[in-house]
């Protein structure tokens, strides 16, 4: 029933994009902290979140998401978002996420605001 | 799938139930449901979307907090279409939920970084026009919520 996670780590320049595949839900909670282990072990500065458009992300998968941004902003690393839906753009906004991490509409556009030192 | 199985029932033709197994995951039957049937009624994407994850929430407490996850348990989830008004009942065998969560205390967790108690409750009261918790029923607990076909879009600035 569960759209397995599936997380696979790109760089570009400084930053790491977490290609984030499948549901984000409370089942989620191991890939997402193997990712950013991984990310956190290779002395990373910048965080890009990916989503698919059409990922299913609920309550669950959202307080994931709160924990990693509370051990970035723990890490000093710098993170963003990307590729939501309109739908959970709104939702992300309601429930406060994005006082912590941007939401841009695409990859380019978020690596541009994070170019530069952080 | 045997008749003890079946999972979605039509029950007259403005109302739809869906039984679900106390697992999450399951939560996506209802969701995809809930989401055809608004489309065949006329509702627009963007208030599909949040019906969705509305009953997504609603769901998900109800499987893990309601039932407990107890594989004997079925969720409930009846929709009913009338005027611009979909109502969606959920119903689970628990006891209700004894304290719900302020949304001013989810929002001042969120702001320490700190994962929510009661975020899908949270959720679901942003997202429908009207919304009850703790209907008591001789059998369990249902909540229920109704979203209109049209509504006024959501603005940061108002919470």
């Amino acid at each position: 029933m569960e759209q397995q996670t599936e997380i696979a780590l790109e760089t570009i320049g400084s930053i790491t994009l977490f290609d984030i595949k499948g549901d984000v839900t409370a089942l989620s909670e191991s890939f997402l902290n193997d990712a950013y282990q991984k990310a956190l072990d290779q002395g990373v500065s910048k965080i890009l979140l990916k989503f698919k458009k059409d990922a299913y992300i609920n309550s669950g998968g959202i307080a994931l998401l709160i924990q990693i941004l509370a051990e970035s902003k723990k890490n000093n690393q710098q993170t963003k978002i990307t590729g939501l839906s309109d739908h959970f753009k709104k939702i992300f906004n309601m429930v406060g996420i994005t006082k912590f991490a941007d939401i841009h509409d695409s990859v380019e556009a978020a690596v541009e605001a994070m170019s530069g030192p952080s | 799938m045997s008749a003890n199985e079946q999972m979605v029932r039509r029950l007259d033709s403005r109302t739809i139930e869906v039984s679900l197994p106390s697992r999450l995951g399951y939560e996506r039957i209802a969701m995809d449901c809930s989401a055809s049937f608004a489309k065949m009624v006329g509702f627009a994407p963007e208030r599909i979307e949040d019906l969705k994850t509305a009953v997504a929430e609603a769901c998900i407490n109800a499987i893990e907090h309601g039932n407990k996850g107890h594989p004997d348990l079925r969720v409930l989830v009846t929709m009913n279409f009338n005027d611009d008004r979909f109502s969606v009942s959920v119903k689970d065998g628990g006891k209700g939920i004894l304290r719900l969560p302020k949304d001013k205390t989810v929002k001042q967790t969120i702001e320490k970084l700190k994962p929510p108690k009661g975020l899908g409750t949270y959720l679901i009261k942003q997202l429908v026009d009207e919304v009850e918790f703790n209907d008591m029923t001789k059998d369990g607990h249902a909540v229920k919520m109704v979203i209109k076909l049209t509504r006024k879009p959501y603005s940061p600035a108002k919470k």
